[in-house]
């Protein structure tokens, strides 16, 4: 019995398993493309993907184990890792996922007249949808209190005087749902990653006025969180998985492969939404300038400044304790280390800082990586403030009250 | 006193029946919600300790955000709780949580207790169910799959389910999967000799 046990099995059984949770939405296509192109299973990887309806779910499955990754907004990453949400579950970033996609979809009628106030009174499109805000009470909609989405309307808004929750309500409504409730007025316009302000678009049920890169250009956005303790118990599936999801990547990012995509994220398991409204914003789609970024520009690198600027945001609307040092944690919690180790023996250049300013550069710039520089964009703010993660200091007093007490 | 416990659940009947076992025991009062864009303002204005959502909703998203009825963030899942066993089975059944009031966790258990196993069960008929359909269909594949057989190879139906066992058995793989792809690509090369057929 004991010799009868077949190679085919005992070889099977040696693969490592890795449960990598995402939602329906573009930026999710690295992880899709390297599951349906063998890339995880070409670095001996048995992954299975599991599309969930909700951040919340994500959150509690990583929580709690059922998800060794998943395609987060980092804001969520560290909300998990300090338990602020739910469970706590200490969590790795060695990967970025993508860049920009997000967009600020406001009802057909809100739009025309941002626009119209804009033209009439000479202001930017921010300006005028101030304007408009303080006008008459209107909701918005974000996908979650812990999203990108969240804090880059918020930044967007405070740069024309707009507070959140003053001068303008925010709910938080699912990116699916968001399309209907735009149509039936419940909510006058939305911020959410694509393809869904495309399918509004599409739909007729909005326009969209602003996209990430309005408000920072080149903004990162997805980002792949790994549960630790999954990642110390097997650091070369880890290793495996990093370089299957940079070749899936790369052709995510090359605007030949955008049909190829569109049509694979649209399949019913996955998006379930019309292949064009995907395309739009793929890279080499008819809004790929406003779209989702993979690859270019060392996107897929974790700047630590980077997470660092979503804690500071997070800071300044009262999402996270005052005691928490938010250096120590983007520190603990982005790991460029891991993806040096994963991607330098391919020969595929690495960013050799861990930090850099963010907002700094109006066109594009090369920063130093090994074995050659790479070409970064251009990355202002709307508003020009330059972020620099230096000038970020540990709180006064020490004490994680953040964290659950056990 | 009763807890006032808020219901969301996509499956009506389901949530019907979890109300009645849950106001049986007379400690609880049953509210229920649908989910949509107003869920949020729903809860502000009913107040309740506890909701109790079916995790296949993408509105649990809002759910998190909802700070004026619990002073700090209401808790997901008895977060903090020393027994994650319990969230799990919770999480695995499909269900979920959100403590707004701060009810004991003892008090919380046995209701999330019955909505575990009401969940299960509910899933656990339409598992069965799935299955039966999958069932259905693969016997229907088959009489197929012998039919061709004994049409164009002239083979009795023994023979022919034989044959097809047999090529499972060669390649390895289920019944089924053969099966399928058999009546798949016979289909597939009638369908293109018709087509050229119909070619002068």
């Amino acid at each position: 019995m004991s010799d009868g046990v077949p190679l085919l099995a005992a070889r099977k059984a040696a693969a490592p398993r890795m449960r990598i949770g995402l939602l329906r939405l573009t930026d999710s296509a690295p992880v899709i493309a390297a599951h349906e192109f063998g890339f995880f299973a070409d670095e001996g990887l048995e992954v299975e993907l599991v599309v969930e309806p909700s951040w919340a779910n994500i959150a509690d499955k990583l929580a709690f184990g059922f998800f060794d990754a998943a395609v987060i907004v980092p804001p969520l990453a560290f909300a998990v890792q300090l338990g602020m949400r739910g469970a706590a579950q200490p969590l790795l970033i060695p990967y970025a996922i993508s860049a920009g996609g997000n967009t600020i979809t406001l009802s057909r009628s809100l739009a025309q007249e941002t626009k119209e106030r804009g033209a009439r009174d000479g202001l930017s499109t921010v300006e005028a949808l101030a304007a408009c805000l303080r006008a008459q009470s209107t909701t918005l909609g974000i996908v979650h209190a812990y999203s990108t989405h969240n804090l880059l309307l918020r930044y967007w808004l405070a740069t024309a005087g707009i507070e959140a929750g003053r001068d303008v309500r925010l709910v938080v409504v699912p990116p699916a749902s968001a399309v209907e409730a735009l149509a039936t007025g419940q909510i006058a316009g939305f911020c959410a990653g694509a393809p869904w302000g495309e399918v509004a678009r599409r739909a007729g049920a909005g326009t969209t006025i602003a996209t990430s890169r309005d408000i920072w250009r080149n903004a990162p956005e997805k980002a792949l969180a790994v549960r630790a303790r999954w990642a110390e118990e097997q650091p070369d599936a880890l290793t495996g998985a990093l370089r299957a999801l940079l070749r899936a990547s790369k052709f995510c990012d090359d605007p030949e492969n955008a049909a190829y995509t569109a049509a694979l994220l649209s399949r019913r398991k996955y998006l379930d939404v019309d292949p064009h409204a995907i395309l739009a914003g793929l890279p080499g789609g008819t809004t790929a300038d406003k779209g989702c970024v993979f690859f270019r520009g060392a996107t897929t690198f974790p700047w630590r400044s980077q997470g660092l600027w979503f804690l500071s945001e997070m800071r300044r609307w009262g999402l996270i304790d005052e005691s928490v040092d938010l250096r120590k944690l983007a520190e603990r919690v982005y790991r460029p280390d891991l993806y040096r180790a994963a991607v330098a023996p391919l020969g595929e250049p690495a960013p050799t800082l861990d930090w850099k300013r963010e907002g700094a550069h109006d066109a594009p710039w090369a920063v130093e990586a090994a074995p050659e520089p790479i070409v970064l964009p251009a990355d202002r703010f709307c508003d020009g403030v330059v972020f620099d993660p230096d000038a970020i200091s540990p709180p006064a007093k020490p004490i994680m009250s953040g964290l659950p007490h056990n | 006193m009763p807890l006032k416990i808020l219901l969301i659940d996509t499956d009506a009947d389901r949530a019907r029946a979890l109300g009645e076992k849950l106001s049986e025991s007379g400690f609880a009062e049953i509210l229920r919600a649908p989910a949509g864009p107003d869920l949020a303002e729903t809860v502000e204005r009913t107040r309740p300790d506890l909701v109790i959502i079916d995790m296949a909703l993408p509105d649990r998203d809002a759910l998190e955000d909802i700070r004026a009825v619990s002073a700090a963030h209401p808790i997901v899942m008895f977060a903090g709780s020393d027994d994650p066993a319990f969230a799990e089975e919770a999480i695995a059944a499909g269900v979920c949580s959100y403590n707004l009031s701060g009810v004991a966790l003892q008090d919380v258990k046995p209701i999330m207790a019955s909505a575990i196993a009401l969940f299960r069960r509910y899933r656990r008929v339409e598992d069965e169910l799935a299955a039966a359909k999958a069932m259905l269909e693969e016997r229907r594949l088959i009489e197929r799959a012998k039919a061709i057989l004994m049409q164009g190879r002239k083979m009795t139906e023994p023979e022919a389910y034989r044959w097809l066992q047999k090529k499972a058995m060669d390649e390895n793989r289920k019944l089924a999967q053969v099966v399928a792809e058999f009546v798949e690509r016979h289909d597939a090369d009638s369908a293109a000799s018709r087509t050229e057929r119909k070619r002068p």
